[in-house]
């Protein structure tokens, strides 16, 4: 166990290079920052809390005896942030096991391995509280004039491992039960992203709803309606973790008298965590040695049964006569995204994070501003007109990597090529565009008059921002990138576009987005609907050439590259 | 010892393997053949304690792998059809890591067997590479080595020589005749039937999960009623290419 926790910690936080000559380094300051940037904001935490808190100690010590509890609904957010967490990780983890074949060969039990990897998600998930607490704690105990006050400091840690440990094992198992609800590996990683991802965009509106509410009636305190939400879900009662790690990391540090039902809550979540973290690797030992997680093969016959299909013709727009190879690239990338929920839930949801920015304002002031709501919604267009041709040409056109590649090789006319993936996001944005379209007629049915110009105007401002992207992506995609949107421990996204490439494709739609559907919009409500009508066919000519003029020069860059060097 | 009782294993309403019965002795290397799909590698996962037995069972040199599969991992070494190694690891740092794993003990001797096994397989220098850089077949050479570090007397080999170049095969090839020599139990699985016909004592051939042939090449050769190369056994016993539709094909294409 402990050999096998050194090398996962070595591997996470190396900081000399390999030495062979066909490694391929990491600089410097990548590899230095894994431990720099915690100790950068460690340090600035302590120097922070030593500076403000001797002026106000009095203040902060009373309101702490008083609130002993105060902090449960954020210990307990931590708990739930573990729980939500460790389902997706779980999912990777147990369901990734295959690739962890060369460690379950060896003679050590397989729960016992399972049990390391959930440790190392535990110690992952609890660096970051750790990096903010402990200088906090620490500062606070440095200032306290209690005798014990800096045992807060261990007891913080201590007691914040078995939360994150309740939560980690908690949402593992979790993870496990969906996993043999609906044997299979991939079904267990799809499921546990959509339930992250939903639950990651239901946790950031909600933010959003609070700060802007609360800016609104009551001036600026943004956490009062997370606190009256997790007080009424029961998160401030005192038999929650969250409540045990706030009262005696709190208590020590201004010298509250020690209560029993602290150290029995202690005791009580230390033995509920250490066995459910065990029951854990148990379930996991079983998920993998039974074989839940077997492919989802669909064969279940062993006679030889030759299938008929039908014929081979992949749908493109109504109406339109497109060529095979702007079919089969569309055919390629829609399918390829559909099938990863991973992808399709983080392509199709990602982009409301943003438009919840621009929608909430307009909702939170409501009647105050009542004219302009509907304008901000029809603005939180614009993101997912954009963002769909960003993934569908940009991203998929260097996710595809060898591929392209070999279609290089092969002669095909890439500029066709890419012209399908920028084609292939645009029923999405028409979808996306149609259900913004049902909200703005909800709440302002008056603004029915502009809605056709703006479903058309995304269509075509979705193509130009594909067309844009495809043409970065040709001149600064990385193609030997994984379409890695998540890894092993819920790493964020990585673009595979590089540097400035990565801007632009992502700045240049947006300035023509706003530019180009606001332009209509308020010519419209300064001159006359007539107007926005007026100018749409030139923003349509507009997109529409944009679109032409990058695919051609994505497609002659794409035909340039050195395929050899990805073959 | 590698004994085989009835194994079987099912996923969902799929059968995969079906009361799989064999042994292979100490000194002998036994070659598992079988069309893609048949159920090679589901057995040996089995053998090698990754995946349940839905029924019967097995033993590895007397352990049950059921019962006492860290025992039985233990004289086990296993090469991977598709090698899925730490990819932040250099192939020194991975060998000494599973060195460790294996407990086998850290001493000069232990240093001296990594570099001469890779010098045997050419892979010294790339030893300081990340494992992230390894083409397949260096991926493979280092998965071997991995295998080979802690002496095992029980191998099982998934493919071992697919993508290996000419003179790394040959190499593989001697290093296991040595260790058979030495009384190492070796079942192995090949799509070259040239390789099982020379490097295997005896021939299990599996079908659809089931062991439909096994035995020296001699006994096989009966059994297929004078067939006298391992390939013309392989096809009469597993069945051969479809003639028609290959004539169907070809004089659609022409």
């Amino acid at each position: 166990m402990l050999l096998l926790l050194r090398e996962d910690l070595t591997r996470s936080f190396r900081l000399r290079n390999a030495k062979g000559k066909r490694t391929e380094k990491r600089g410097l300051l990548k590899r230095v920052s894994n431990f720099a940037i915690p100790v950068i904001v460690s340090g600035a935490l302590l120097w922070g809390v030593l500076a403000i808190a001797p002026m106000f100690w009095d203040l902060i010590e009373s309101y702490i005896s008083e609130n002993l509890g105060m902090g449960a609904a954020i210990f307990n957010a931590v708990l739930l942030i573990s729980f939500i967490g460790s389902i997706m990780i779980s999912a990777t983890t147990v369901g990734n096991s295959s690739k962890m074949e060369y460690l379950l060969i060896t003679p050590i039990k397989m729960r016992t391995i399972f049990l390391e990897k959930t440790i190392i998600i535990i110690f992952y998930n609890s660096l970051i509280w750790m990096m903010i607490g402990v200088p906090l704690f620490l500062g606070l105990s440095i200032v306290s004039p209690f005798a014990f006050a800096l045992l807060s400091v261990p007891a913080f840690i201590v007691t914040l491992l078995i939360l994150i440990t309740i939560g980690v094992s908690a949402g593992g198992l979790v993870g496990l039960g969906v996993a043999r609800a609906v044997a299979g590996r991939r079904a267990l990683k799809q499921i546990g992203t959509a339930i992250m991802s939903a639950v990651a965009i239901i946790g950031t509106t909600l933010w959003y709803v609070s700060f802007y509410t609360n800016s609104w009636n009551d001036g600026p305190n943004p956490f009062d309606a997370l606190f009256d939400l997790a007080d009424s879900l029961g998160f401030t009662s005192i038999l929650t973790p969250g409540y045990t790690v706030s009262s005696v990391s709190l208590g020590l540090l201004i010298g509250a008298p020690w209560r029993w039902q602290d150290l029995l809550s202690v005791s009580l979540f230390l033995v509920l965590g250490v066995g459910m973290v065990l029951l854990n690797s148990y379930v996991s030992e079983m998920a993998h040695y039974s074989g839940w997680l077997a492919s989802d093969a669909t064969r279940t016959s062993k006679e030889a049964i030759r299938k008929e299909h039908g014929t081979w013709n992949p749908r493109s727009f109504p109406g339109l006569k497109l060529s095979n190879i702007v079919t089969a690239s569309m055919w390629f990338t829609i399918t390829s995204v559909r099938r990863d929920a991973r992808v399709i839930t983080n392509y199709l949801l990602g982009p409301i994070r943003f438009a919840i920015w621009l929608i909430l304002p307009g909702l939170a002031f409501g009647a105050e501003l009542g004219g302009i709501t509907s304008y901000f919604i029809l603005a939180a267009l614009i993101p997912f007109a954009t963002s769909y041709g960003l993934y569908f040409a940009g991203y998929e056109l260097v996710y595809e990597g060898k591929n392209i590649m070999n279609l290089q090789l092969a002669a095909t006319n890439l500029e066709e090529y890419v012209r399908g993936k920028v084609y292939s996001a645009v029923p999405f944005a028409i979808i996306a565009s149609i259900i913004v379209s049902l909200i703005v007629l909800f709440i302002s049915p008056l603004m029915w008059v502009y809605l056709p110009a703006v479903l058309v105007a995304c269509a075509f401002l979705c193509m130009a921002s594909g067309g844009i992207a495809a043409n970065e992506a040709a001149k600064g995609g990385d193609f030997k990138a994984d379409r890695s949107i998540t890894r092993q421990r819920g790493a964020s996204v990585r673009t595979p576009l590089r540097g400035w490439s990565s801007i632009r494709a992502s700045l240049v739609p947006y300035a023509i987005g706003y530019a180009g559907v606001f332009g209509m919009i308020l010519a419209g409500v300064f001159f006359g609907v007539l107007y926005t009508y007026a100018i749409l066919p030139v923003f349509v000519l507009f997109c529409w050439r944009l679109t032409t003029h990058y695919t051609r020069k994505a497609g002659l860059k794409l035909a340039q590259i050195d395929a050899t060097k990805y073959l | 010892m590698i004994e085989a009782m009835e194994l079987t294993k099912v996923f969902n309403e799929f059968i995969a393997v079906r009361n799989l019965s064999f042994q292979v002795n100490p000194g002998e290397i036994y070659g598992l053949l079988g069309p893609n799909g048949s159920g090679k590698t589901t057995t040996m996962r089995m053998l090698l304690g990754l995946l349940q037995p839905t029924a019967g069972s097995a033993r590895i040199s007397g352990h049950d792998i059921r019962e006492e599969i860290v025992a039985a991992k233990r004289v086990m070494g296993y090469v991977p059809e598709e090698p899925v190694l730490p990819e932040r690891l250099t192939g020194w740092e991975y060998i000494h890591y599973i060195s460790d794993i294996w407990r086998v003990p850290r001493s000069p001797e232990r240093e001296d067997d990594i570099q001469e096994l890779m010098n045997l397989l050419d892979i010294s220098d790339a030893s300081d590479d990340l494992i992230e850089t390894y083409s397949k077949g260096m991926s493979r050479k280092i998965s071997l080595v991995a295998a080979l570090i802690h002496k095992p007397t029980v191998l099982i080999l998934d493919e071992l020589q697919a993508g290996i170049d000419p003179r790394g095969a040959a190499t593989m090839k001697e290093i296991l005749n040595g260790l058979r020599e030495r009384g190492a139990t070796i079942l192995m699985s090949t799509h070259i039937l040239e390789i099982a016909e020379r490097m295997c004592d005896r021939i299990g051939i599996i079908d659809e999960g089931e062991l439909i042939a096994e035995g020296t090449m001699e006994e096989l050769r009966t059994k297929a009623k004078g067939q006298s190369s391992l390939e013309e056994i392989f096809l009469s016993l597993t069945g051969g290419p479809d003639m028609q539709l290959i004539a169907q094909y070809l004089g659609e294409s022409a």
